[in-house]
């Protein structure tokens, strides 16, 4: 499904802040597959996720989704094969425009966009259904601006917008570290129903080492623009904390430093 | 100062508003819509003003004379579009470039710095003279309050058509745009097209109303067009939610503008000053929300999911 | 009788609302300056008598398809154009060994492209080979009036407020270079000119002045009053520059009382 070759990225190259974030990093990830994907700040988690999405383009190596070459696609081009969440719950919506009208956008991804209506009658009753399984109250306040949502609401509505036309790849980036515990556990919740409901393959990033383990089929870990680590099938499945953290003192030599991944 | 002789003058400054509204909506869809200063137009609004005037004088159509110049308007802005998206330069900086570039194409339109068209020879659509006393229907506040009225139909059914939403939603957040598959580059080109177009058949509606257009025509007009908007917005902002009645709104505000204007003239300030007191004004509304958020807001819940 | 005198400061948009606001006070006459003044003002009104003031050629402003002399209807007014072929003349007697003319202004204003156009046919004839040198705005003066320096025997200046407000620039350009330079007017001669034939200002402000009376006592029709010009033109030249580069005037030549 997802094929990175030998994927490099140097940020502010031939400056004081130079920083080679991703080093020739390769992976294959399989049709159904979902992935999380662990590491410390300035592992290269998000830059590979950006990488993949076509935020900017790769210094080197090819990216591969469902077989096509994409690496010289642009960000919007690739916006047919992939749906994303973003950190912050400001970037996957449109603050200024209301929840229909968000969905009705997200609903044209991948298509061309023209002179019809922008929301069709018979797509607001889809709509209110998904909401409604949302269970948020939010299939009440359709017509209400996106901005006026808590940070919790606009992350399980950037979801449904992500996942309303099926993507070939889900890419969740941190979706619910800037959420309080209650409300991420409630959005992480949301994103293992529809990943399955829909058989999606996914690709997570979490700061929280038990999501990450209690989440998905495979786990890799990153650290300084490589994957370190990367467990799958049956090891995955019996996987605790302190097997991981050992795991990672094992390649690494260094004992984990980020407490929040530890306790969050 | 003679208080009839202001109400007489506040009909002219309403359709002196009116003319101006139209680029204020132009600017509106910029400024607020696609986010970006755009200062092409105090460039835009001369070409608007000369091809309509040189078209005149050649003989055509005045309907047709405005057509052109509003296509040619929408090449300025194109030319900035281009600037900003292929060229990678900052969208300010964009339309300082164009502008500057246009006062050489606007001389070369005209040949020279002042065109006249004398309203006693040509079928004017609107002119300083048919305020009174004329047909109603060629009125000049009467005909531009309806074009301005179709503007406003056409703007709203196109923001809500799919190419309408996805250039909102450009200019509302890049990032979600571009997940959803946004081309932002285009859009924001074709946004800079349409303010522009719309700034430029002002001006040629300006060009016609006293008779001339001039290579100086445009010089601060994006602030007028600035304040026209922030002005429609705290008036009726509170009322006014729909986007059309939004866009409505940016017209009141332009004639509000031009009426204060015309009472500042009437109160006999010093008219040396007027620009700095546009400027003024200008800077300090668009203060207000800044000051707002920063030392009378609320605290704000973050996340949480109610 | 009342004045109300409003200054658009070169801006063509505010012309608009100060006519509207003399328009609807209904005033006995409006007496307008300048082209911009004057365009907005016959647009603004067919009835009030409108008498414009320091415009060059009215035929242009108004976009008169013929001109005799005489606008018609609510429109007269004096005109600041300069004795061009007279100027043309004076360049001939001070430089008769010149070929080449430069004809320097900025293309910006409404004037200056009539005067040099005028001025070039009358040098022509005369036997010189001109070459006109635009700039479109005072940024650009220096390099241009720096080309025209370098091909030219003598450069001419028409009456242009862009020169007018950049003579330094002019002066430290051609004076070294030794190229003389004719202006159109007495304050352009005054800082960067060897010599002018110049109108007075006084004197056509005086002529307006009558006209209006006329006018607002009813002894005169302004549908029927010609444009007046200035009466009386003077040879002056400038004292300093023209001791710098060597020349000397014929006696009927007053000097510039300059300003120290």
């Amino acid at each position: 499904m997802l094929e990175l070759k030998n994927i490099s990225k140097t940020f502010n190259p031939g400056t004081v802040n130079e920083k080679l974030a991703l080093n020739n990093v390769s992976l294959t990830i399989e049709d159904g597959d979902f992935v999380t994907v662990i590491g410390g700040n300035g592992a290269g988690k998000s830059t590979m996720l950006n990488a993949i999405a076509g935020v900017w383009p790769v210094d080197e190596g090819q990216i591969l989704i469902d077989g096509q070459d994409v690496t010289k696609l642009p960000e919007y081009k690739r916006a047919s094969y992939l749906g994303r969440v973003f950190q912050d719950p400001m970037n996957g919506t449109a603050a200024a425009m209301n929840i229909e009208e968000n969905l009705a956008l997200a609903l044209r991804r991948g298509q061309k966009r023209t002179l019809r209506q922008g929301i069709k009658a018979s797509e607001r009753e889809a709509y209110r259904e998904l909401l409604s399984g949302l269970g948020l109250g939010l299939e009440d306040r359709m017509t209400s601006k996106v901005g006026l949502l808590s940070g919790g609401q606009r992350q399980a509505l950037t979801l449904l917008m992500a996942t309303l036309r099926k993507p070939k790849l889900l890419l969740l980036d941190e979706h619910t570290a800037a959420l309080d515990p209650k409300t991420a556990a409630k959005v992480l919740e949301t994103t293992e129903t529809i990943v399955n409901r829909d058989h999606l393959t996914t690709l997570m990033i979490t700061h929280n080492m038990r999501d990450a383990i209690a989440h998905g089929n495979r786990l890799i870990m990153m650290m300084e623009g490589e994957i370190i680590l990367d467990i799958r099938g049956e090891e995955k499945m019996g996987l605790s904390v302190q097997d991981l953290l050992s795991r990672f003192e094992q390649v690494s030599g260094k004992e984990f430093a980020n407490d929040k991944a530890i306790l969050g | 100062m003679n208080i009839a002789s202001l109400i007489n003058a506040l009909p002219g400054a309403a359709a002196q508003g009116l003319i101006w509204g139209i680029m204020a909506i132009g600017v509106y869809i910029t400024f607020r819509v696609l986010d970006i200063a755009d200062l092409t137009v105090d460039g835009s609004l001369c070409t608007g003003g000369a091809v309509c005037i040189m078209m005149m004088q050649a003989g055509y159509n005045v309907w047709i004379a405005m057509l052109v110049a509003t296509l040619a308007g929408m090449l300025t802005g194109l030319a900035t579009g281009l600037f900003h998206t292929f060229m990678g330069i900052p969208a300010i900086l964009s339309g300082i470039l164009t502008q500057l570039g246009l006062y050489s194409i606007n001389l070369k339109i005209m040949g020279k710095s002042n065109q006249a068209i004398n309203v006693d020879k040509y079928d004017l659509l609107v002119s300083l003279r048919y305020i009174k006393g004329v047909a109603f229907y060629k009125n000049t506040i009467l005909i531009v309050a309806v074009i301005i009225v179709i503007l406003i139909a056409i703007l709203y059914w196109f923001f809500g058509t799919e190419l309408g939403c996805s250039l909102r939603a450009t200019g509302c957040n890049g990032h979600m745009a571009r997940a959803q598959g946004i081309n932002t580059s285009f859009n924001r080109v074709l946004g800079l097209m349409i303010s522009n177009g719309l700034v430029a058949l002002s001006g040629a509606l300006r060009g016609q109303d006293p008779g001339f257009a001039d290579i100086n025509m445009g010089r601060g007009a994006i602030v007028i067009g600035l304040a026209a908007v922030i002005i429609g917005e705290a008036i009726f902002g509170k009322i006014f939610h729909n986007f059309a009645l939004t866009l409505l709104s940016v017209a009141f505000g332009s004639i509000i503008y031009y009426l204060v204007l015309q009472v500042v003239i009437w109160l006999g300030i010093d008219t040396d000053l007027l620009k700095l007191l546009s400027a003024l004004v200008v800077a300090v509304f668009l203060a207000i929300p800044y000051w707002q958020g920063k030392y009378f807001s609320k605290p704000v819940k973050k996340g949480g999911s109610h | 009788m009342t004045f109300d005198e409003q200054n658009a400061q070169g801006d063509s948009n505010t012309c608009s609302t100060i006519i509207n606001s003399f328009v609807s006070a209904d005033v006995d006459l409006i007496l307008a300056n300048a082209t911009a003044a004057l365009q907005a003002a016959q647009a603004g009104t067919d009835t009030i008598p409108v008498l414009g003031t320091s415009i060059t050629d009215y035929a242009t402003a108004l976009e008169l398809d013929s001109f005799d002399g005489t606008v018609g209807g609510n429109i007269s007014g004096t005109s600041d154009l300069a004795p061009l072929a007279e100027q043309a003349a004076m360049l001939a007697e001070l430089f008769p060994d010149a070929e080449t003319v430069g004809l320097l202004y900025c293309s910006a204003e409404a004037n200056s492209q009539y005067q040099v156009d005028n001025v070039q046919a009358e040098l022509e004839s005369l036997g010189y080979t001109c070459t006109q040198y635009s700039f479109s705005d005072s940024n650009d003066i220096a390099a241009v009036a720096q080309s025209a320096a370098d091909a030219s025997d003598v450069i001419y200046v028409p009456t242009d407020n862009t020169a007018a407000a950049n003579t330094e620039i002019i002066d430290n350009i051609c004076r070294p270079a030794g190229v003389p330079v004719i202006a159109g007017e007495e304050g352009i001669c005054e800082g960067c000119g060897v010599a002018t034939l110049s109108i007075s200002y006084y004197d056509i402000g005086y002529i307006s002045g009558e006209m209006a009376a006329q006018i607002l006592t009813g002894e005169a029709d302004i549908s029927t009053m010609p444009i007046e010009y200035a009466p009386n033109v003077t040879k002056e030249y400038n004292a300093e520059i023209c001791e710098d580069l060597g020349i000397t005037v014929p006696d009927d030549y007053v000097a510039i009382a300059t300003e120290e």
